[in-house]
């Protein structure tokens, strides 16, 4: 089950955060998505160590704990997404394919002309099409 | 085979070293040994790894043993092909002998013997005892060792050397260091190909029943261990690591159920680093081991291979990785082990890793691998916190961990450990479950501060309570809805430990002091969490038997420590690594431990530095969570700077972050403080809160030297109006940077409501240049503040936390310094002299209001304002102006688009107030102003009718004018100009002879010019004559009167002629009467012009009124030139031409040409007075200039008056003039008649100085 999906701006900043726990905990995903930017600055900062090449967006697994585990996508605006997972056994290809679904969703967002790039996302139809996304995501349903 | 493996374990502890067999034929090995034994280990040996690449190994370890010794004798040869690892790698077989027969008959069938077996490597070393002084003997053992290589080396190979005793040559020792590594090498190649070969086949059966996992294990292990061995630890890791494979997958094959392990005493306590900790023996499981201990097992060994090879950077990431998987493995047989029996062990592993790796750590890594292991540490620390917690938790210390994100993420979604069944209160625990009850009641759940209410962040997955209930075996279905409402009652939530609602409580503690204790704890009733917590305490005492894990779980107390040194150790790895953000977050848990203890100045540093991270990145979620407690502590510190600060950034946080009530609480904090004493007042910054822009629209322009008021929008973040004692506001000159800054202020107090406010400041008088919006800077209370940020016309957006950009649109232009306004006389043309007349003044702001502008008027000499009369004021339309100027006429016409504006306006103290209607628009004074000119007008002879006469009248007739305009907002704009107003008489009058008649008379031709741009007319003119002259035919002087009125157009003229003659009766006339020296021409006249065009009749008079002006000309009349008494010739120069510095006389005849006694000046005698008037600068008279010459009254007589001078000066000069200044120039005939010139050349040049001494 996807925990919590973010979009956090080139200056680390956070542009949207959505928690789909339904539990009033969102404060702990903010740490969580948080915490997760250390990982993808030490992959861009440290291309060599980093099993994926950054020629590709999808980051991969940031950070898998016992208990959830966050992956990472990297725009070429060096936006990032981010989505934590509950669920242990995803598989890449449907956390890939997810991710081209959130970043196109967040394209279309941004491309909206009364929005302030570098500011928070608050439109309602992109959280809308998020949480379809969100909804819509269970493993193996894109191939 | 397996039960070799006791056996085989016995003999891995035993052998670490290679073996190298010494075949000592000739009892040489005593006076050998030391020799030889000095050789190891071998400094440097050329190996073959696997992959049969060469590989250096250095201090290679060896050990010589006898063949006759017990170790080599007692083998079974099956154990020796078993464990040939441990077998010798070379044989050195030691000989001597000197004789050559015997070494032919005895030694050489011996040593054939010896090294038939092929298995064997083997080498042969002569050991020659002969002395070198030995002639014979050392010719001996060269005979017999050359005979040992012929029988004993082959082409390939050189198997021999020799050793002298006396006398070692160095180049043995090569030679033999380097025979008994190719004997290594070969046999390890044999030996590891036997293996591989064994294993292969091993291999091939894996999917057969009869596979054994012990077998392939005990020979995968073996080559292992012999490349370990042969220090090729790179090889030994990668067997183990095969090996591991290979367990997983055997493991994992499903089919049989074997043990897992875990059950044994100690088991809670990792044994990553102790690869003995149990015999293997005792975890064989069938044909395999069991899971955990052999998988920690071959991790040991692992992590002892990575240690040799001096990768402890690999040992923590293995670790880890190692931890985190078989931590999953154990979640997998959980149901299996003792409670929570995999926290505990997480725990260990994660200390045990992170406690051997920090120790042999170099810190000479390369930084990327320094950051890594650091971050490595930290994960590990992290995760063992983790656990600790988890621990704490289930035994109830939960109520004293902080809430936060970091705990909550971490706890909150880790599951419950899920025993078969949960562990049962122990019996006579009802103490300890007082004890915890009371725990649980005394802790207060921490306020937060400012009153904040927030819904707590959750440390738990699912309710303890209900999981503990849920997994207890004896609770039935219906037990279940019991629990929940039971749970209900609670009004316990999630967090149902924490607050008991008081009666709940009561009947409790009733129950518990009731005598039916154990009745109470009857199997179908729920556990209370007091009692899960001491039923987790008591499974964990039994599980737990690391006594510094216990101690650590015993009291909260040491809890705590232990959760501040793990944290300590997470944060300080995290802040050595990359994760930064991971050690911040942490550095927040420690300061909430340090601030429940009151180590509130540690606390406060560590919030800073986390309220620094989420506040620079913007994640203020997380801020709005954490900058309470540091501002609290602040509050504590008593650090006002920083507390405000706090205050301030609480404030400024986005709306949805606090409710309203809270963010009144911060602006009341701020007010109290700011109106309270503080001993240092501290300047605050409070751009994120208050921020400012000038308004929208274009800037607000300013001419030079103009104060002015600037709107300037502030927009606050409070959420209650503010009162601020004082605002200001500084600009940048954004041409003129080295300028500095300026302020404005507003001076009185604002009170800014929340949101948008318009706040106007003064500006005063700035230089020109435009202007930017600075610093906002102003008071509240005793607090400075300061606000840099500039709103973009909205309110500050908060999570555009980047845009400090300074705004480049100005706010204020002050213009460069240039003609505000402009005063210029309305008429160019003369006005009349001695008249009063209107002044007209054109007052023409430029683009600039003249309201309540003042015009002070000074006159000059010679020209009065009339007070008594009032000033007109009209509007100058200059579209008008073009009209007429189209028309060729340069009226300035009026227009009456202002019928109700005041007209007229009043001087006071030489000032003038202009009216509000005026301030704009250009406009015309009209003063009437009176010029005097005490001269009389003279009238101009036609003969000398040059203008110079005229000109000389003009000007007589200007007058000036001072003006000085007070404008601007302030009057502080000032303009002056002095206006030259010209004045003249109407006319001027030449005169002329028009005729003389033969009677005697003379028609007097006055010829009247009009000087104005006006019609004059005349309609009167008489002429008093001057004595000497009357009137023919005794009339009054006046013309024809139906001449009269004369019209004259302007710039024209007219001509009057007047009929005179000389009186000659005049002279007889009495000597004392007053004689009149001039003529007077009288002229009554009228004018008709318009002001704006120039003269015009009087302001005095009224319009169309039928008053007539009178004039007055004085006119010389001069007797007839033909009539002189005197004449005066100048006599030529003698010489043709003067020069300078040339001494020459000037001479004048003077002769009389009339008697005396017709002069009626002349005063006596027979003499007259005369003066030369000469250029100083031209001339240099030599002697008198004045004197009396004589001449006789009688008429022809004649003088001569002569004056010495030189000319000082060469070119067409003047010459001196001799005056008689006794005599009346009427009655002087000069010749030559006018002033002439004289050529006067430079002097001669004289030779003489010029000639070279």
């Amino acid at each position: 089950m996807i925990a919590c999906v973010a979009v956090v701006g080139h200056q680390n900043n956070p542009l949207y955060l959505q928690s789909f726990t339904g539990a009033d905990d969102a404060l702990k995903l903010h740490h969580i998505v948080h915490c997760s930017l250390d990982v993808i600055d030490e992959r861009v900062n440290n291309p060599k160590r980093s099993v994926i090449t950054l020629n590709e967006s999808y980051l991969g697994l940031l950070y898998p704990t016992e208990s959830y585990k966050v992956y990472g996508y990297l725009s070429n605006t060096k936006v990032k997404f981010l989505v934590v997972t509950t669920d242990l056994d995803v598989k890449d290809t449907d956390i890939r394919s997810f991710f081209r679904r959130f970043h196109a969703a967040y394209v279309d967002a941004v491309s909206n002309p009364f929005h302030v790039p570098g500011k928070k996302i608050i439109s309602r139809i992109f959280a809308a099409r998020v949480s379809g996304i969100v909804k819509a995501f269970a493993p193996g349903t894109y191939g | 085979m397996a039960n070799y493996l006791a056996q085989f374990q016995a003999i891995k502890n035993t052998s670490d070293r290679l073996v190298v067999a010494v075949e000592d034929v000739s009892d040489l090995w005593p006076s050998v040994k030391e020799g030889l034994e000095k050789r190891l280990p071998l400094k440097k040996a050329s190996l073959n790894n696997k992959t049969r690449n060469p590989v250096y190994v250095e201090n290679l370890q060896a050990e010589f043993i006898l063949t006759t010794d017990s170790r080599l004798r007692s083998r079974f040869p099956q154990e020796q092909y078993l464990f040939w690892f441990r077998e010798p790698y070379a044989t050195i077989v030691l000989v001597s002998c000197e004789d050559l027969d015997e070494f032919k008959t005895i030694l050489k069938p011996r040593l054939k013997l010896i090294v038939q077996n092929e298995e064997r490597e083997w080498f042969i070393v002569f050991v020659s005892k002969a002395h070198p002084n030995n002639d014979q003997a050392t010719k001996n053992a060269k005979k017999v060792y050359a005979r040992l290589e012929v029988d004993f080396n082959t082409r390939k190979r050189e198997r021999c050397c020799k050793l002298d005793l006396n006398g070692v040559d160095a180049s043995f020792w090569e030679d033999f260091d380097f025979k008994i590594v190719e004997s290594i090498r070969n046999t390890l190649d044999r030996r590891a190909q036997f293996y591989e070969e064994e294993i292969r086949k091993m291999s091939e059966q894996r999917l057969m029943p009869v596979w054994n996992f012990c077998n392939f294990f005990i020979l995968k292990e073996s080559l292992a261990f012999m490349f370990e061995m042969a220090h090729l630890h790179e090889d030994s890791l990668r067997e183990y690591d095969e090996l591991e494979l290979c367990y997983i997958e055997t493991v994992s094959t499903p089919g049989k159920q074997r043990d897992f392990g875990g059950l044994e005493h100690g088991d809670d306590q990792a044994a990553l680093l102790k690869p003995g900790f149990k015999p293997l023996s005792q975890i064989v499981q069938d044909d395999s081991f069991r899971e955990f201990e052999f998988r920690q097992y071959l991790f040991a060994r692992q992590v002892k291979l990575l240690f040799r090879l001096g990768r402890p950077l690999e040992v923590v990431m293995r670790g880890y990785s190692f931890i985190i998987s078989f931590s999953k493995t154990l979640a997998l047989h959980e149901n299996t082990l003792p409670f929570c029996l995999r926290e505990v062990w997480v725990i260990s592993a994660c200390l045990a890793i992170i406690s051997s790796t920090s120790s042999t750590y170099d810190g000479l890594a390369a930084p990327d691998n320094e950051k890594e292991f650091y971050r490595l540490h930290g994960d590990l620390y992290s995760l063992c916190r983790i656990k600790f917690m988890r621990l704490a938790y289930l035994i109830g210390y939960g109520v004293e961990i902080e809430k936060s994100p970091v705990n909550s993420a971490s706890l909150s979604m880790l599951p419950w450990p899920k025993p078969s069944i949960w562990p049962a209160v122990p019996e006579d625990a009802s103490a300890k479950v007082l004890a915890k009850e009371k725990l649980i009641l005394q802790a207060n759940p921490r306020m937060k501060h400012f009153n904040i209410q927030r819904k707590q962040l959750p440390l738990e997955p699912s309710s303890l309570l209900r999981e503990a209930n849920r997994r207890r075996a004896s609770l039935s279905v219906g037990n279940l809805s019991e629990l929940i409402d039971y749970r209900q009652i609670d009004g316990s939530g999630i967090d149902g430990h924490q607050k008991f609602s008081p009666s709940t409580t009561n009947s409790m503690s009733r129950t518990y002091s009731g005598p039916n204790l154990e009745s109470s704890l009857s199997l179908d009733r729920p556990m209370r969490i007091s009692e899960v917590h001491v039923a987790a305490e008591h499974a964990l005492e039994n599980t737990v038997t690391d006594p510094d894990l216990l101690k650590s779980l015993s009291s909260l107390e040491e809890f705590e420590q232990k959760y501040m040194e793990l944290t300590k150790g997470a944060a300080d790895n995290y802040h050595h690594s990359w994760w930064k953000r991971h050690g911040v977050a942490l550095d927040g848990e420690i300061a909430a431990l340090c601030f429940k203890h009151g180590n509130y100045d540690l606390a406060a540093k560590s919030y800073e530095k986390v309220c620094a991270l989420y506040a620079g990145e913007g994640w203020q979620d997380l801020l709005a969570e954490v900058l309470p407690n540091l501002a609290e502590c602040q509050k504590i510190l008593n650090d006002q700077a920083g507390y405000l600060s706090s205050c301030v950034r609480l404030l400024s946080l986005e709306d949805g972050l606090f409710l309203a009530k809270e963010r009144q609480a911060f602006q009341l904090e701020v007010v109290r403080l700011a109106h309270s004493e503080m001993k240092h007042p501290v300047p605050l910054d409070v751009s994120s809160l208050i921020t400012f822009s000038g308004n929208p629209g274009p800037p607000l322009q300013l001419c030079d030297g103009d104060p002015g008021t600037l709107p300037v929008t502030v927009w606050s973040g409070f959420p209650d109006d503010i009162t601020l004692e004082s605002l200001s506001l500084t600009l940048t000159n954004t041409l003129n940077t080295d300028e500095g800054v300026k302020t404005i202020k507003s001076s009185d107090a604002h009170i800014l409501k929340p949101g948008r406010n318009v706040i106007k400041l003064d500006v005063p008088p700035q230089k020109p240049g435009s202007y930017v919006l600075g610093v906002l800077t102003g008071q509240i209370g005793n607090l400075r503040f300061r606000s840099h940020n500039f709103s973009k016309g909205g309110p500050q957006d908060n999570d555009d936390f980047m845009s400090y950009e300074k705004p480049t649109r100005p706010v204020l232009k002050v213009l460069k310094p240039r003609t505000l306004v402009d005063i210029s006389a309305a008429v160019s043309s003369a006005l009349l002299m001695n008249e009063l007349q209107w002044l007209g003044l054109i007052v023409k702001p430029i683009d600039y209001s003249l309201k309540g502008s003042l015009l002070s008027i000074d006159t000059g000499p010679g020209l009065m304002i009339d007070e008594s009369h009032t000033i007109d004021i009209n509007e100058y339309a200059k579209t008008m102006e073009d009209k007429v100027h189209a028309h060729d006429s340069n009226t300035i016409t009026e227009n009456n688009t202002h019928p109700l504006e005041p007209k007229q306006l009043y001087i006071e103290n030489g000032k003038i107030a202009l009216p509000d209607w005026a301030s704009d628009t250009s406009t015309t004074l009209w003063f009437p102003v009176h010029a005097i000119d005490d001269r009389m007008a003279r009238a101009a002879s036609a003969v000398s009718c040059a203008d110079s006469p005229h000109r000389q009248n003009m000007v007589d007739g200007m007058r000036t004018i001072a003006l000085k305009l007070e404008f601007g907002a302030f009057r502080n704009q000032i303009f002056e100009r002095t206006i030259a107003v010209h004045f003249t008489d109407p006319f001027y009058v030449t005169t002329r002879v028009a005729n003389k008649c033969n009677d005697g008379t003379l028609l007097l031709q006055a010829t009247i010019h009009s000087q104005v741009k006006a019609t004059l007319c005349l309609y009167d003119a008489w002429l008093d004559l001057q004595a000497g002259f009357v009137h023919v035919r005794k009339e009054n002087g006046r013309p024809v009167s139906s001449f009269f009125p004369l019209v004259i157009s302007p710039s024209s003229t007219a001509g009057i002629l007047f009929s005179i003659c000389i009186d000659n009766m005049a002279i007889a006339a009495d000597q004392n009467e007053v004689v009149q020296a001039e003529s007077i021409l009288n002229v009554m006249y009228g004018i008709s012009g318009d002001r704006s065009n120039g003269a015009h009749s009087p302001t005095s008079l009224k319009l169309g009124s039928s008053d007539k002006l009178f004039f007055k000309v004085a006119i010389a009349l001069q007797r007839p030139i033909l009539d002189p008494c005197i004449a005066v010739g100048f006599v030529p120069f003698s010489s043709n031409c003067l020069r300078v510095g040339q001494l020459i006389n000037m001479k004048w005849r003077v002769e009389r040409l009339k008697d005396l006694e017709a002069s009626p000046s002349s005063s006596c005698k027979d003499e007259v007075l005369y003066e030369v008037d000469a250029n100083p600068e031209i001339w240099m008279i030599a002697g008198r200039t004045m004197g009396h010459a004589l001449l006789s009254n009688a008429r022809g007589s004649r003088t001569e008056i002569t004056v010495t001078c030189m000319p000082l000066v060469s070119g067409h000069v003047r010459p001196p003039q001799l005056g008689l200044p006794a005599m009346d120039d009427a009655n002087i005939s000069c010749n030559p008649p006018g002033p002439h010139l004289v050529c006067v050349l430079p002097p001669t040049l004289s030779s003489s100085y010029c000639i070279p001494a």
